[in-house]
């Protein structure tokens, strides 16, 4: 594309595919020296494939970067710093024990002769990022000392010491105070004014709305929106994060659910800054929605129902009875399961077999003489070979290594861990992330099956278009806080939208 | 369950291979039968060279005898590396055992039915000591077991400074030197038992899958209702368990308790060990394989002293084994994640 803008840097047909997705597709941006540019998208849209394609961590398949009027190619992350990019990540990549003089230089140390390094010299390159910023804390303290706010400025003075003409921050406010907040925006607006070109990636849109001087929207891999200030609204904006005609998906025809006696009730639950004071119900023979965006507390909720973390406030009841805390086998034995969202490194035995993985929670069923600890191995294979039929999942047979099979048939092989006559509970985190469309069908409509069988199911997902065709029920969080509940007609992906974006709304009413 | 054959693995590690997927395949079948065609070489090579000294009974009853003792307790330890952790202790606990069994019998007076239990019941708990330490401490296994094991040691000096009476009775001596069947000796017999139960509990029971689960993906295991301390706790304390045996057969055939005497099997249970994970199964720890893995060892080093190789060889081909063992066992687990 002939590029007629006058932008410093600008991005012309970005693609990229990861196997058969499209996480980025002709995306077009410009980026001009001392704006604050807010990208927003939902989970998945290609705003981090974007960064990261920026960062030279990933190689973009296609398009160019021309920076300063010079087409330039960032194949590594050196070549991005080189090119005066300079990335923070939410998690801060820092040293924890060493001081913020030694984590700005990191990497890039004032050096003398013989490879020593130069502390007189580094230490001034430090002090001078960091005053650009009016860092007031002593930079000699290790950086595991500093408050998280504290934390960023550490990570911004080291790109300044680097000479970032551009500073790239992902959910900077994530794990912020408001006070702390509004400090790091007045700094995001001195390097703005300063001549530095702030990529800023937020779920926050009051915020993303009130920094930048222009903003672009991604969905499905794609730009959709490119607004300056004033332009949109936050109703505005959510549109456009949401898409086109917001439709009613098509939602299957309504289940009859009997909402009388919950089979599984969360009381009040807390733990940290991630889940606070969430309650809802399950009823049997419910297919209930936890939504909300990545760090909302739905899987932490998950799990600490499930047992896996330590529960700091509030209660589960199943079955109108107190569910003991804190462990997973009480819960498995009271009939809770969970499928968790990692399904390779909280889920599977690569090296196992597809039947060993589906068995392993139910061992004690498939004892040949019960009370004896012997197995019979007739009995495992019966019971995984009824589960593959029954999911139609495939497989060369139960003995099959499962690492060898589809992310969709692992998937299924998961849920069938917990298939057993005892199941009141299944959560599921994630379930058809990553696995085909057929598939996805397939898991959808074993979960409504397990529903019409009288277990109650809680779905996790990002995907708001999943939770509106599969839930009868959906309640949202939104940072930890149940932010609002959605039954029947009501369930569309606009609302599951401005549900999981209404925190600032609610700030007022709920703190 | 539906333990996974070699040749079912094979075909369904094959349908990964990619172009280029030949040197792979080599490399899989070397690192997979390896072990096994080393051992049947190693025998080959031998037979021919030394055809009267070397492929007599007498000398394979004698490897074999030997090789009881390093089995037992490379099987101990085989069930803590199934679970994926290590246990460093278990040579110090069969010399400790080793004393205490000797003291027990012929300085305390015990009865050998007695005095055994009791020490293989001593072995029990120090490896759960080592397992709380390591689940419920949450102390690296190396760490842990070290520092047992070293205080093992010294307690060892303190226990051996009372005077030992001399008599140790001949039923305890003939523990180890029976014959009952065909002239074949005892410790082949108990090797074969302690070898048998364990790879019942590993392949059969509920436990033995969940020891499995545990050392294949411990977060998965904990996210499926395993009671994974539990688990870790009782592979340890089968490692102490087995290291008594080892260290009680060693003092009857030594006829006393001597400081340190079974210090040493530590590093050849290591190496048959990890040999043993490179045969048949890709990386996986398992017993049969442990059992290959010790004659390995058990030939090699009779072959070593046949041929009269002089006494520095044995560490270097000690320390060689261990390396090799290790980088095959490293190797297999590559190979196998086509």
């Amino acid at each position: 594309m002939q590029s007629n803008s006058d932008a410093w840097l600008q991005v012309r047909e970005f693609s990229k595919h990861f196997g058969g997705a499209r996480a980025l597709s002709e995306v077009d941006i410009d980026i001009h020296r001392g704006e604050v540019h807010g990208l927003v998208g939902a989970n998945g849209a290609g705003k981090s494939t974007l960064i990261r394609s920026l960062a030279g961590v990933i190689t973009p398949d296609s398009g160019t970067l021309t920076i300063d009027g010079v087409e330039t190619r960032i194949a590594r992350p050196s070549d991005a710093e080189a090119a005066g990019l300079g990335f923070i990540h939410q998690e801060l990549n820092l040293v924890p024990h060493f001081d913020s003089v030694q984590n700005i230089l990191l990497g890039a140390p004032k050096v003398k002769r013989f490879g020593m390094v130069d502390w007189k010299a580094s230490r001034k390159v430090a002090y001078e990022a960091a005053e650009r910023i009016g860092v007031q804390f002593p930079l000699d303290r290790r950086v595991d000392e500093l408050s998280v706010a504290e934390r960023w400025l550490v990570m911004i003075s080291k790109a300044l010491a680097r000479d970032a003409a551009m500073i790239a921050m992902d959910e900077p406010t994530a794990s912020l105070s408001d006070a702390e907040s509004q400090q790091l925006f007045t700094v995001v607006r001195d390097l703005a004014a300063d001549g530095v070109a702030i990529l800023y990636v937020s779920h926050r849109l009051d915020e993303v709305l009130d920094l930048s001087d222009r903003i672009t929207v991604f969905r499905d891999g794609r730009v959709t929106e490119t607004a300056l200030r004033g332009d949109l609204d936050k109703r505005g904006l959510i549109r456009a994060i949401v898409g086109r005609e917001v439709a009613a998906a098509t939602r299957p025809e309504a289940r009859v659910v009997d909402r009388v006696d919950p089979i599984f009730e969360a009381k009040a639950v807390s733990r940290g800054r991630m889940v606070k004071d969430v309650s809802f119900q399950l009823y049997k023979g419910e297919v209930l929605g936890l939504g909300g965006l990545v760090g909302a507390g739905r899987t932490e909720v998950a799990r600490l129902a499930f047992g896996a973390d330590k529960l700091e406030g509030g209660s589960f009841e199943l079955q109108g009875e107190l569910l003991p805390p804190n462990s997973i086998p009480v819960a498995v034995g009271k009939g809770i399961g969970l499928v968790p969202e990692e399904r390779r490194s909280e889920g599977l035995m690569l090296e196992k077999s597809v039947a060993y993985n589906m068995n392993i929670a139910v061992l004690k069923s498939l004892r040949s003489v019960p009370g004896l600890p012997f197995l019979s191995s007739a009995r495992s294979r019966s019971r995984a070979q009824d589960l593959i039929t029954q999911l139609s999942i495939k497989t060369p047979g139960p003995g099959a290594r499962i690492g060898g099979l589809s992310g969709g048939n692992q998937q299924k092989a998961l849920l069938a861990r917990w298939l057993t006559p005892d199941i009141k509970v299944l959560f599921l985190d994630e379930p058809s992330r990553g696995v085909d469309i057929g598939a996805r069908q397939e898991i959808h409509s074993a979960i409504r099956k397990l529903a019409d069988d009288g277990i109650g199911a809680i779905v996790i997902s990002s995907d708001v278009e999943e939770l509106a065709v599969l839930c009868d029920r959906i309640v949202v969080l939104c940072e930890g806080v149940v932010s609002g509940e959605l039954v029947g007609d009501d369930i569309t992906e606009q609302r599951i939208i401005e549900l999981s974006y209404s925190h600032i709304d609610n700030q007022g009413d709920t703190e | 369950m539906t333990p996974t054959t070699p040749a079912f693995a094979a075909g369904a590690s094959s349908t990964a291979l990619a172009p280029g997927g030949r040197r792979r395949r080599v490399l899989m079948i070397i690192s997979r039968y390896g072990t096994l065609i080393g051992l049947l070489g190693m025998i080959v090579a031998f037979s021919i060279k030394a055809p009267t000294t070397f492929l007599t009974v007498p000398n394979f009853l004698n490897i074999l005898n030997q090789g009881s003792l390093t089995a037992i307790i490379a099987a101990g330890l085989t069930m803590t590396l199934v679970v994926g952790e290590f246990d460093l202790s278990i040579g110090y606990v069969a010399s400790f055992a080793g004393l205490l069994v000797v003291g027990f019998i012929a300085r305390d007076g015990l009865p050998v039915l007695i005095g055994i239990p009791l020490v293989l019941l001593i072995g029990a708990a120090i490896g759960t000591v080592n397992g709380v330490l390591v689940t419920k401490v949450r102390i690296n296994a190396v760490i842990a077991t070290l520092g047992v094991g070293t205080i093992l040691v010294g307690a060892g000096f303190a226990y051996s400074s009372f005077p030992i009476a001399s008599g140790v009775p001949a039923e305890f001596i003939a523990i180890s030197l029976g014959k009952p069947i065909l002239g074949i000796p005892n410790p082949i017999f108990i090797m074969l038992i302690v070898l048998a139960i364990l790879w019942v509990i590993l392949n059969k029971t509920d436990l033995g899958q969940k020891m499995q689960a545990v050392g294949g993906n411990i977060e998965a295991a904990r996210l499926s209702g395993i009671r994974v301390d539990r688990v870790k706790i009782f592979a340890f304390a089968t490692a102490g368990v087995c290291a008594a045996i080892t260290g009680t057969l060693l003092s009857s055939l030594l006829g006393s308790g001597t400081l340190a005497a079974a210090d040493g099997y530590l590093l050849d249970a290591f190496a048959a060990v990890f040999l043993g994970s490179a045969t048949l199964r890709d990386g996986e720890f398992h017993i049969l394989g442990t059992l290959i893995g010790v004659l390995i060892i058990a030939v090699g080093f009779n072959g070593l002293s046949i041929f009269g190789a002089p006494t520095f060889f044995q560490p270097i081909f000690k320390g060689a084994i261990l390396v090799l063992a290790v980088g095959l066992s490293t190797l297999a687990r590559r190979y196998s994640k086509a």
